[in-house]
């Protein structure tokens, strides 16, 4: 999942890396619009539904790993 | 990354998320000026929902299509506000173009229970007012949607009648604004009906983020914001060149013979002969029709005189390019022949090596990607907002047959020995006449498109011209040209600014039609003869140049008028009207009204 959630990060905020503790409490642009699309862009590529009570909890990548991988992502 | 990149990238990706990624970077390349648009156009978005999802689409398709859009975006929900108060926002960016977009809930208390029970008139009476409001306080056009009528309960059997309810307010909304010249609808039902009610929805983003469209129905709707936008800037494609063999019929004809290619109520060929209606169609919408093939000259007149199942025939084409020469150079012809730029034309070819020679070769030329299936090929060129108008003049309805006409002015030219000899034998009456509110939508249109014989290319807007008609301090002049092929139409058009002791030419035009046949000498003609009657002793002309207008840069100069050079500007030119004596023109009759 590492490459493909590059790719999204990359596209939301312009970052060339990501690590766990990015969360949107410290990575700039990472608003409620861009959360919006994040969450859409996420559905899409890894094919998973997310609700939008869970969408409100995935506001790091770390959460959004884990959760990936509770989908059964790999 | 350059902007074709980012556009391809963010189609890719299919998100959002890569739309506005790509919106970012496309903006901060024209902002540090890396690519040149080639026009820019400031849009206001007005909207009951967060709008700034679909910007974001609408900004990346006009990248596409060379135009850097500079959008404003009304804080959520502050519709009214903005177009209320005179200091907001909205009228201090002074847009080119406004999108006001409601849902029915933004604009009534009803429910959809109680809905039905109300009048559809009171519904958008709120709309109706704001729009008057609205044009109190600025020159940009402004464009509605219609409500979206889906179903809201699609498989129930009773009558919705909310949804009934809906198509009456989206009639009356149609009914209200047709003759509004600064309104427009963007008929968002019908394309939303299009590409399917459930398609166009999104349930997540709308309890999300308070946006009510898919992904999928934001890159469709952002497609034909731009038929609007191309619209306001008389972007518009005029002319559609095409190829024959594989395209207009199937086989090839130089190979297949007359009766070997398919062409006809059989299968195969129907899918040819409906791909000929829907070019037809566009005929008729004055879009004007060319031919560029690779055959041999007689082979392919014969199709067009003789097969039976032929939808188009020889007098629906304004260029004939059917030879052995490459393709891209037939182009400079019949852009040449026709008097448009490259850009006015659009290409469409089965053949994708020849679509990548036309692309490679002459990238101002839009040229069109068609799918393999032929069966397919309508449905593309339905798709394209290329030809999109806002509305249509008569003179755009007869484009197309005007035209072609010209193109049997041009054999009769090659068979004339003299100039004069030639215009005499064109029979051509000209009649100049002062404009009537009849004849706004046609000068709007001649002053937005007109480039090369075009002494200021100043674009007013609809209702900048409707207020020079009646102002005292403005003539409008229009001209009008009729010969023995046909009638012409509106072709010329001087605004002359009636300045105390002198007038001065603001605009002077003539389409590109009817270069070379020296009518536009009879209108200035007609304006120094208006200033005389007047006793005003002297009239300025000026000129302006742009990219597209030296054809005209001697053009004062050669109706007498004299050079006044200030500093480095472009000098202004006067005519001495105590000098002035009426010019004959044996070849024109000239009926002044």
């Amino acid at each position: 999942m590492e490459k493909p959630l590059k790719e999204i990060f990359r596209q939301a905020f312009d970052l060339e890396h990501i690590d766990d503790s990015m969360s949107i409490e410290n990575v700039p642009g990472w608003d409620s619009m861009a959360h919006v699309g994040l969450i859409m862009a996420l559905q899409r590529q890894f094919h998973v539904s997310i609700t939008s009570a869970q969408a409100i909890e995935l506001t790091s990548v770390a959460q959004i790993k884990e959760f990936l991988q509770q989908k059964g992502v790999t | 990354m350059n902007i074709d990149d980012l556009i391809q990238n963010a189609r890719d990706a299919g998100t959002w998320l890569a739309q506005r990624h790509a919106a970012r970077k496309i903006t901060e390349i024209y902002t540090a000026g890396a690519e040149t648009p080639r026009h820019k156009i400031k849009v206001a978005f007005l909207s009951s929902f967060t709008i700034e999802f679909l910007v974001d689409y609408v900004i990346v398709a006009a990248a596409e299509q060379g135009i850097w859009l500079q959008p404003y975006l009304a804080p959520y929900q502050q519709f009214n506000q903005e177009i209320l108060d005179p200091k907001s926002g909205l009228y201090n960016f002074t847009p080119e173009l406004t999108f006001l977009f409601t849902e029915w809930q933004s604009l009534t208390t009803q429910t959809s229970q109680t809905m039905p029970h109300h009048s559809p008139d009171k519904m958008i009476a709120p709309l109706v007012s704001l729009t008057k409001t609205f044009h109190n306080h600025s020159a940009s056009p402004l464009i509605l949607n219609t409500f979206i009528a889906a179903p809201s309960w699609p498989l129930h059997i009773m009558p919705d009648e909310k949804t009934e309810f809906l198509r009456r307010a989206n009639r009356c909304l149609w009914e209200t604004f047709t003759a509004d010249p600064q309104t427009q609808i963007c008929d968002l039902d019908s394309l939303a009906a299009y590409g399917g009610y459930r398609q166009a929805f999104s349930p997540e983003m709308k309890h999300l983020a308070q946006n009510p469209f898919s992904e999928t129905f934001m890159t469709l709707l952002a497609k034909k914001i731009m038929s609007h936008i191309r619209a306001c800037l008389g972007q518009i494609s005029k002319c559609l060149v095409l190829d024959c063999d594989h395209t207009l019929w199937g086989g090839i004809i130089g190979e297949d013979g007359l009766d070997g290619i398919q062409l006809g109520p059989d299968v195969p060929g129907r899918e040819f002969v409906d791909f000929q209606q829907t070019i037809l169609e566009l005929y008729h919408q004055g879009v004007i029709l060319a031919l560029n093939s690779k055959n041999n000259d007689h082979d392919v007149m014969e199709v067009l005189h003789k097969h039976p199942h032929m939808v188009l025939r020889e007098n629906n084409f304004a260029a004939l390019q059917i030879n052995w020469n490459e393709k891209p150079a037939n182009m400079l012809r019949i852009a040449d022949e026709l008097n448009i730029g490259l850009d006015s034309l659009v290409f469409l070819d089965d053949n994708p090596s020849e679509r990548a020679m036309m692309r490679q070769m002459r990238p101002e030329i839009c040229t069109l990607e068609l799918p393999d299936n032929p069966a397919f090929f309508s449905r593309t060129l339905r798709e394209t907002n290329l030809f999109a108008h806002a509305y249509l003049t008569t003179e755009d309805r007869q484009r197309g047959s005007i035209y072609a006409a010209q193109r049997q002015r041009q054999q009769l030219k090659t068979s004339v020995a003299s100039l004069e000899e030639f215009l005499k034998s064109l029979e051509m009456v000209v009649t100049i006449r002062r404009a009537q509110s009849t004849d706004l939508k046609r000068a709007v249109q001649l002053i937005r498109r007109t480039n090369q014989f075009n002494l200021t290319t100043r674009r007013y807007n609809e209702a900048e011209v409707k207020s020079m008609l009646t102002a005292d301090d403005w003539r409008v002049y229009v001209l009008d040209l009729q010969d023995k092929f046909g009638d012409n139409g509106a072709v010329g058009l001087a605004l002359v600014a009636r300045e105390n002791e002198r007038w001065r030419i603001d605009t002077f035009l003539m389409s590109c039609r009817v270069i070379g046949r020296t009518v536009e000498d009879a209108l200035v003609d007609r304006i120094l003869q208006d200033a005389a009657a007047e006793n005003i002793p002297s009239v300025q002309g000026e000129y302006l140049p742009s990219t597209k207008n030296s054809l005209v840069a001697d053009f004062w100069e050669k109706m007498n008028f004299n050079a006044r050079k200030t500093g480095a500007n472009q000098p202004t030119w006067f005519f001495d009207v105590t000098q002035f004596h009426p010019k004959t023109f044996p070849w024109l009759k000239i009926l002044n009204r």
